[in-house]
């Protein structure tokens, strides 16, 4: 594309009352050697819109600099199509909004100068990017496991006319909740327990067209990227060469070539081989759901060691069965005791995985019991009850029942006497007693394991493993935004759903399998056009690699958080645009900066950070780099600027895809051209982390702290550089923060390399 | 750790309960709200928080043996600012219900007045005996002829020193006073025996019967009749309003009744001149028809307090209410028409009302220990007992 520029200036919102537009526009016009420039009341406007558009009809003006407001808004107002470019300057939110009360006039002026230095510069070295088109986009969706999740997201997706292959590894489908007696109330007024619907879902599935199942069939590897997914299936339990590889690291991989250290993967073909025979699909949903918790290690409560003492699971399928009796001597049941926690000395504590399910269950289970018998007793003695929705309408209906009790309590033991029956001793009781119970039965209310957390399960053929990464986070639940994204995990293409992604009662699996489908489709859709799916929906840009200058270091490919790099025999990496989310966390990693977008690269953003003027000779003018991340950095600044809270007008912000993309050659560029200090602004890392990409402001740390070596080494002070976490909310902290950093550099004096 | 307690719900309990007015009681989740709004719970012994999770879980024993079940004046605060609808204040007013007719002594009749379907049963009994008494007296008859005398409702004889009429009146009455006293006294031991229990008080230093009266008794009745804590409940002028002339009523009539006793009945032995009806300008006669009014006034402003509340409220009518307001309501128009009747010289109705003024006045009496009046005698124990838990006696 030939790019013939355009620079348009607003001088709305107070922009053309507080700086001198005629110097600006001959910074456009002189340096940046950008001829056409024009100025505008109201850019945003009818009127300046026209403006622009004349001049691209007129003049084939197709790269545009538009100085006006932030990039977060007006954004239709400024969308000139596709095959146009946009670059827009922050004058106002950055610039005008917060330059503070008492702002010298000139360093404000030296402030805008310097963004539209950059924002020329950027138009310069930006391309219009191309999707990445693969040539077939399969669009059949694989959904694993044939449980109320599972077959619920079949159902769904089939309904919106896409092909589902449905893999269950019993010989049935059904799953779990096949063997409940009753499910929870799904209308108002949600107090009446309804026939379980699996049943009817079942038949639906089977008889669907659109629906291929497998049953007694296990995923041995999913391979390839959404969209063209390639799936080996095998019968249920048993090995093949096509199961996943397990990961090896880079240095297990070297001792594995010594002969050190056997190969786990000996057997297994290696994750990049194809299999000719293999399933094609498009995306994936996980509906593998659960197992119940093992509840022995709480010795005081009797189980393993008395018989009537059993878990909500197998009060379930006793009473699924037919009437409820004993387990010890198949006497009717009279009375129950639901304990929902377990006491004794970690007393507030529920048991492990149990979410609000195992509260919705004592009171199904309790209901079971009394609508059996109407001189029947279920106690449910709690630390917590949990009834989200209008769960509380059932949980008050409960309630109602002459013969629930319901009480707060710590217990303490379970003990038998001779006949079978039990004591149940419980302290701290709302009746404000220590209490013995005597019950036929105790339930304890044993929480829902994601399968996940014994085995890989989804068995992905990637160069990061099988697995989902770091489930440790989540004891053992895929990785992701749970309110945000909820159905997104580590990996492009997967979505969760029901008992693996948390623990759901059937209804809310519904719910959530419809959503996981939906998503399902929505990346396959995404694969076809080319463009990202989450979080930047849309974005067409992708990673291109310059191979010829690639020294296979495998940073990219380890780095990935979402494993989108795979890698050859002598670790090349092999893109697979489809995966990737377009954070550029590869780009940040890469030391030869051969990754880059159209749109976003390493030369673009230095050639913005080398095109803010740095006074040699003024000490009152230091100048700092900011590099912010435009998921939550950057809207803080935005609203900092709207409330006019005023920040540092020697701080040059710069907008990045996620701090994981920030190449460290951006911080020597910047220091070398004789700014005094660096420093990057981006989410929360760790285990509350609020990182878009979850691992880049991570990442981003561990590289500064690496380049603050590198300075050491060059006479610079490490303190030069400096990461600052802040979440959307904080945009109060942000003037305090860009404050104290530029107050240490001023005590430590200007950058000696000034000037050279 | 303290002693454990054995919890066994009694599901026939939460049955009774519920169809008593306490129908809400298991809607409680135990926020405690409740406590904090009433005007007379104690800080140190709250309620009804912990009588609402004894209800719910059946504990009947626990609560027949509580004390504060009895001391709610039943204002309705906590049932109005409950957020859960759960209505503590008739669950509290059906826990009293409850108790009356587990300590009423002879079960046989308490059972018989808890039920609003036994009513036509609890009418036919004075009515019969009364009735018979009226065809033993041979009386059996209107006299027609003459002013109405209501002395002679039982016919007349010619012995001077006790006249037919009062014989009778004695026979039927006097034995159904003493009666019921007896039943009232039962219930009442019972319930006291019930709520010491629990005090583990030390058995030497009991009060005697002087200083249970002086120290406990006397002081409660006091605060009874000024309506003290009744007045505390803020919500509760308008029950004060009606609740306190019905009081006074009663004592203007009492004070009366036992006027015309010693008067016809003691003195009238001896002076047969005695015997007729008292003068219309005699200063206790005019007791008697200022009370009666104040009986008819204030019996009706409760009346329509409790229409109000059961519209407004949502409070749950029952019989158990409902049943002593007709009560009184009876008692005062049969014997204000009666009395009109004869002024007037009707000689029909007046005898009508005279015999149903008889009727329900025998009610009253009857069935006072199992029924909604029982209050007056077991509230004002348990508020003697209030006063004994935290007196010296108790505290050492």
């Amino acid at each position: 594309m030939d790019k013939k520029y355009g620079a348009y200036i607003c001088t709305g919102c107070g922009i053309g009352d507080t700086l001198n537009i005629e110097a600006l526009s001959q910074v456009v016009t002189g340096e940046m050697g950008i001829k056409c420039c024009k100025t505008h009341s109201a850019l945003c406007g009818k009127d300046g819109r026209a403006l622009v558009e004349k001049d691209m009809h007129d003049e084939g003006v197709n790269t545009v600099v538009v100085a006006a407001c932030s990039p977060r808004v007006m954004q239709d107002e400024f969308n000139f199509g596709s095959d146009k470019i946009t670059n827009r300057v922050n004058l106002r939110e950055q610039v005008v909004w917060c330059k503070g009360d008492d702002a010298n006039p000139e360093f404000v002026q030296e402030l805008a100068s310097d963004y539209v230095r950059m924002g020329c510069t950027q138009a310069k070295k930006t391309e219009l990017p191309e999707p990445y088109k693969q040539e077939v986009t399969n669009k059949r969706i694989l959904v694993m496991g044939g449980g109320i999740s599972g077959l619920t997201a079949a159902r769904e997706a089939s309904k919106a006319g896409y092909e589902v292959l449905l893999v269950e590894k019993n010989d049935a489908l059904g799953g779990k909740a096949i063997t409940w007696r009753k499910q929870l109330p799904t209308k108002a007024p949600w107090t009446t327990l309804e026939t379980p619907s699996i049943h009817l879902l079942i038949k639906e599935v089977e008889t669907d067209a659109k629906i291929t199942v497998h049953t007694g069939s296990e995923v041995a590897r999913i391979s390839g990227a959404p969209g063209a997914y390639e799936v080996v299936l095998k019968p249920t339990d048993t090995t093949s060469e096509w199961d996943a590889p397990a990961r090896v690291t880079v240095d297990q991989q070297d001792l594995i070539t010594k002969g050190q250290m056997a190969d786990p993967n000996a057997g297994v073909k290696n994750y990049m081989d194809s299999n000719p025979d293999a399933l094609k699909v498009g995306a994936v949903v996980l509906a593998t759901g659960w197992n119940p918790a093992d509840v022995s290690e709480y010795e005081h409560l009797g189980y393993g060691k008395i018989k009537n003492v059993v878990t909500n699971f197998e009060f379930e399928q006793i009473a699924s069965k037919g009437s409820i009796i004993r387990p010890s001597d198949g006497k009717p049941v009279q009375s129950v005791a639901f304990i929902q926690s377990p006491g004794a000395a970690e007393n507030d504590k529920d048991f492990p995985y149990c979410n609000s399910v195992t509260s919705l269950v004592a009171l199904k289970q309790a209901k079971y019991i009394r609508e059996e018998n109407a001189e029947a007793k279920a106690y449910i003695l709690y630390q917590h009850m949990r009834t989200p929705g209008h769960m509380e309408l059932f949980y008050k209906a409960a309630q109602n029942d002459d013969g629930i009790f319901l009480t707060k309590a710590n217990v303490m033991s379970v003990n038998e006497s001779g006949d079978g029956s039990l004591s149940v001793d419980i302290t701290n009781t709302l009746l404000n007693e220590d209490i013995t119970l005597h019950v036929d039965m105790v339930v304890l209310a044993a929480g829902m394991i994601p399968t996940t957390v014994a085995a890989p399960t989804i068995n992905l053929a990637y160069r990061q493993g099988p697995a989902f990464l770091e489930l440790e986070l989540f004891d053992g639940y895929a990785d992701s935004n749970f309110i945000c994204f909820p159905y997104e995990t580590r990996r492009t293409g997967i979505y969760t759903c029901g008992g693996v992604r948390k623990a759901t009662t059937v209804e809310e699996a519904i719910d959530d399998a419809t959503g996981a489908a939906l998503k399902a489709i929505q990346c396959i859709e995404s694969a076809e056009r080319g463009v990202a799916v989450h979080p930047r929906s849309g974005d067409n840009s992708f990673p291109e690699f310059f191979f010829q200058r690639c020294t296979q270091c495998k940073r990219c490919t380890e780095e990935c958080p979402f494993g989108a790099l795979d890698d050859d025999e002598k670790g090349t990496p092999k893109p697979n645009p489809t995966r990737c989310r377009r954070c550029g966390t590869c780009m940040g990693a890469c030391p030869e900066r051969i990754i880059g977008f159209k749109n976003y690269n390493v030369d673009m953003i230095g050639s913005m950070v080398k095109a803010i003027e740095v006074p040699s000779d003024d000490e009152e003018k230091l100048r700092f780099a900011v590099f912010v991340c435009e998921n939550d950095a950057y809207p803080a600044l935005d609203m900092a600027g709207m409330r006019r809270l005023g920040i540092n007008n020697l701080v040059r912000f710069i907008p990045v895809r996620c701090l994981g993309s920030v190449n460290m050659v951006w911080i020597k560029d910047a220091l070398s051209a004789g700014m005094d200090g660096a420093m990057l602004l981006g989410c929360k890392f760790g285990n509350d982390y609020q990182c878009h990409f979850v691992k880049g402001s991570e990442i981003a740390t561990k590289r500064m702290d690496n380049i603050g070596e590198t300075l050491k080494t060059l006479g610079l002070e490490p303190e030069r550089v400096a990461v600052r976490e802040i979440a959307i909310t904080d945009y109060n902290k942000i003037p305090e923060i860009v404050k104290d950093f530029v107050d240490s550099i001023v005590a430590l004096g200007p950058n000696p390399f000034k000037g050279f | 750790m303290a002693e454990k307690m054995r919890v066994e719900p009694d599901l026939d309990f939460i049955r009774y309960m519920k169809s008593a007015g306490g129908d809400t009681l298991k809607k409680c989740y135990q926020c405690a709200t409740c406590s904090v709004v009433c005007p007379l719970s104690s800080d140190k012994k709250p309620f009804p928080r912990k009588e609402m999770i004894w209800a719910q879980w059946g504990l009947k024993d626990k609560l027949i043996a509580d004390p504060d079940v009895m001391l709610c004046h039943q204002c309705g605060d906590c049932t109005t600012n409950c957020p859960r609808g759960a209505k503590p204040g008739d669950v509290l007013g059906a826990i009293r219900a409850y108790a009356y007719i587990h300590f009423g002594f002879p079960q046989g009749i308490a059972k018989l007045a808890s039920k609003g379907q036994n009513l036509p049963i609890m009418i036919l009994i004075p009515a019969i005996i009364i009735g018979v008494m009226w065809a033993l007296s041979g009386g059996m008859h209107i006299p027609a002829e003459g002013p109405v005398d209501f002395g002679r409702f039982f016919g007349h004889w010619d012995i001077h020193y006790l006249s037919k009429n009062v014989m009778f009146i004695d026979l039927i009455f006097v034995p159904t006073f003493f009666f019921a006293l007896y039943a009232a006294f039962s219930g009442v031991s019972a319930m006291w025996t019930q709520m010491a229990a629990g005090l583990n008080a030390n058995q030497a230093f009991r009060p005697s019967v002087i200083q249970f009266i002086m120290q406990f008794l006397w002081p409660s009745i006091v605060e009874t009749i000024q309506h003290k804590r009744f007045n505390e409940c803020g919500t509760n002028k308008n029950r004060v309003t009606g609740h306190l002339p019905l009081l006074l009523a009663f004592v203007g009539l009492l004070t009366v009744t036992a006027y015309s006793f010693i008067r016809k009945d003691i003195f009238g032995i001896f002076n047969p001149a005695l015997h007729g009806p008292i003068a219309l300008y005699d200063p206790f006669k005019i007791l008697a028809n200022v009370s009666a009014i104040a009986m008819i006034v204030g019996v009706g402003i409760l009346w329509s307090n409790r229409s109000a509340a059961e519209e407004k409220k949502g409070i749950s009518p029952t019989f158990y209410d409902w049943f002593l307001i007709g009560e009184i309501m009876a008692v005062g128009v049969t014997g204000l028409l009666a009395e009109i009747f004869r002024l007037i010289n009707v000689p029909v109705l007046a005898y009508l009302f005279y015999f149903l003024h008889l009727v329900s006045v025998f009610m009253l009496f009857f069935y006072m220990p199992y029924t909604k009046f029982a209050h007056m005698v077991y509230r004002t124990f348990a508020m003697a007992f209030e006063r004994y838990r935290s007196s010296e006696f108790v505290k050492n």
